[in-house]
């Protein structure tokens, strides 16, 4: 019965070969991706350089402003900056800045790369079509399996975390931005073209602001899952908030991990909610200009 | 509305039947199973294949192997979902002893209890390698209070004033342990000290940099495929003493690594549990298993083939006679 249910022939594949020669090329171009590796990692330094020079207080008071402003109403602002406060009583707040500075810093990369590349996709069918299968493994293949040739190529720390983050997170700026631009109604498009619009001033002034609200949801679909990368990329030296779960689970101190894992899904609300509110309050600005 | 309720009934049973007689077409004979913990490294994968060879041509169990992390398939044998872990580091779980004491589950054997651990580097360090033109780089490196003379070679890519040890691994027993060494040994004021999250990264840090003949100092340990195959040298320390050791002033000791059984498993199958409790190979048996199995790309099982056959006098007191007699005859 076997012939039944196993599958009839395998191929070998030399695994080893493959190995050798990803490592010997991370070998022999050291040089260059040393060269990467310090400026993402002088990138999250800067960021986190940054971060730890703003006052704790004047945290709270942007979170309470942005909040309150964003989404009009003061309850808001009063809730999210209790909750930052929150983060801080736990004596989290340093981890937090660490935290936030490799989400911060490869969000940034996310959107410098994404959001040309959406734009690029939406012109063309084809390339759309060429670049699903791209995207849908960058989303789907486990992150485990490039974590560790990253720390082959870019060494421990912050310069592997930001990459896999930005390999991980940039998928749904592109898909949005792409997507959204082709949603864009065909009769605005013809009337802007019809009073002779070049092609940046259609790009620029009738698409993209046209096509604004799916653009921020997918700059914001970006944000949470650079989020959902923090413990993972913990494993490979990302400091912050997701080592601290890591050694919590390692030793099995239920509580260490819950306290930091909370401050974790308060820092993704906090980041959630702020920047949604930031967008809606801009589209309702757009409209009245209208 | 009745008979719709019917034909969902019937559709239900219809698919229950199927999925019966389907089960029922697969191996019919119910093999007793024994589960195995995988935690991942490569050592105890190949002392899984060994028991497991003898478990299923001796004893005739069927056996399979459930990952997972360190803490997590402790648990796993604390409540009996895994029957048997050839590989507990008795050093790197916290609440280890504490759970012997409590009868949550039964150390049965020490596996090995020879193997080295500590800080590593790479023997070009050293001594250079004229093979791959590399000068040596400290050559009066020898013990770890010797590292601070030479932070600046073993820089740290984040913060280019330090060097950088990279410790134990994230919540291991005996990543405090080195911590203390390291602020011991006054390494903190000129070195980073870095908790790697996964052994696995650690490992990628060590063959990178041996592939690009970087210096490199890393906390790790024996029996490992890594050690094996590349030429590390351990830095010396102190000697052992039970007390300073846990102020990270002496060299660390062997871990004992222990083989464990749930307490189900313990009861059920006190034959079984009597070959566990005569197992005990070393690490450098283990070693050079591992080596024979980088060397020639043989799987687990190939490789515990080959090894019970190379090792039979060994083998031979871990069993009776009639058993051992079984085991050869099957696997010959």
């Amino acid at each position: 019965m076997n012939w039944l249910f196993d599958f009839p022939f395998i191929i070998r594949i030399n695994t080893n070969a493959i190995d050798r020669a990803v490592r010997s090329f991370a070998a022999d171009h050291a040089a260059f991706f040393d060269g990467i590796k310090a400026g993402l990692t002088n990138f999250v330094g800067a960021i986190n350089w940054l971060l730890n020079h703003i006052p704790w207080f004047v945290l709270v008071v942007l979170v309470f402003f942005l909040g309150w402003k964003g989404h009009k109403r003061l309850r808001s602002g009063i809730a999210y900056s209790i909750l930052l406060c929150i983060i801080g009583m736990l004596g989290l707040w340093g981890l937090m800045n660490l935290t936030l500075s490799i989400v911060l810093a490869g969000v940034t990369i996310a959107l410098l790369l994404g959001l040309p590349v959406g734009v690029l996709l939406s012109g063309s069918d084809r390339a759309n079509q060429a670049a699903r299968p791209v995207l849908d493994m960058m989303q789907t293949m486990p992150v485990f399996v490039y974590l560790i040739p990253a720390v082959i190529f870019f060494g421990m720390g912050s310069a592997s975390a930001v990459i896999a983050t930005v390999i991980y997170a940039m998928v749904p700026v592109v898909r949005l931005t792409s997507l959204g631009i082709r949603q864009v109604d065909a009769e605005v498009v013809e009337a802007a073209r019809s009073f002779g619009s070049t092609k940046s001033q259609m790009l620029f002034k009738v698409q993209v602001p046209q096509a604004l609200p799916t653009i921020m949801a997918g700059i914001n679909q970006t944000l949470m899952m650079a989020m959902s990368m923090v413990v993972t990329c913990s494993m490979i030296g990302a400091r912050g908030l997701g080592n601290e779960v890591l050694i919590a689970v390692n030793r099995i101190e239920i509580s260490r991990g819950f306290m930091a894992g909370s401050s974790v899904v308060i820092l993704a609300i906090l980041l959630d909610r702020l920047t949604q509110g930031w967008f809606s309050g801009r589209k309702n600005a757009g409209d009245e200009q209208q | 509305m009745m008979k719709k309720i019917n034909r969902i009934l019937g559709l239900l049973l219809a698919l229950m039947l199927l999925a019966g007689s389907l089960a029922g077409c697969a191996p019919s004979q119910q093999a007793k199973t024994l589960t195995f913990a995988d935690v991942g490294w490569d050592s105890i994968l190949f002392h899984n294949a060994v028991a497991g060879t003898v478990a299923e041509t001796v004893f005739g169990y069927q056996w399979s192997e459930v990952s997972g992390s360190t803490p997590i398939t402790h648990e796993a044998v604390k409540k009996g979902e895994i029957d048997v872990h050839m590989e507990v580091w008795t050093d790197n779980l916290a609440n280890y002893k504490d759970d012997i004491e409590a009868g949550a589950l039964k150390e049965v054997s020490i596996n090995f209890d020879d193997n080295a651990q500590g800080l590593y580097v790479p023997r070009y360090v050293i001594e250079g390698d004229a093979g791959r033109g590399i000068e040596p780089m400290a050559p009066n490196l020898k013990t770890v209070a010797d590292l601070k003379d030479y932070a600046s070679l073993f820089k740290d890519p984040e913060d280019s004033s330090k060097g950088i040890i990279y410790g134990g691994i994230a919540g291991w027993a005996i990543t405090e342990i080195i911590h203390k060494k390291y602020l011991h040994y006054g390494l903190d004021a000129n070195y980073n000290y870095m908790e790697p999250g996964t052994d696995a990264a650690t490992s990628a840090v060590l063959v990178a940099a041996y592939d690009r003949g970087e210096p490199v100092v890393a906390y790790y340990w024996e029996p490992t495929w890594l050690l094996g195959k590349y030429d590390f040298v351990l830095l010396e320390d102190e000697p052992y003493d039970p007390e300073l050791y846990f102020e990270g002033k002496t060299e660390c000791p062997s871990v004992r690594v222990a083989v464990c059984t749930s307490n189900d498993f313990y009861e059920k199958d006190p034959e079984f549990v009597a070959f566990l409790s005569k197992y005990r190979t070393s690490s450098a048996l283990t070693s050079q298993a591992l080596a024979y199995i980088e060397d020639t790309g043989a799987d687990y099982k190939t490789a515990a083939r080959w090894f019970l056959k190379e090792n039979r006098d060994m083998v031979e007191t871990w069993l009776t006679t009639e058993q051992a007699d079984k085991l050869y005859a099957a696997i010959e």
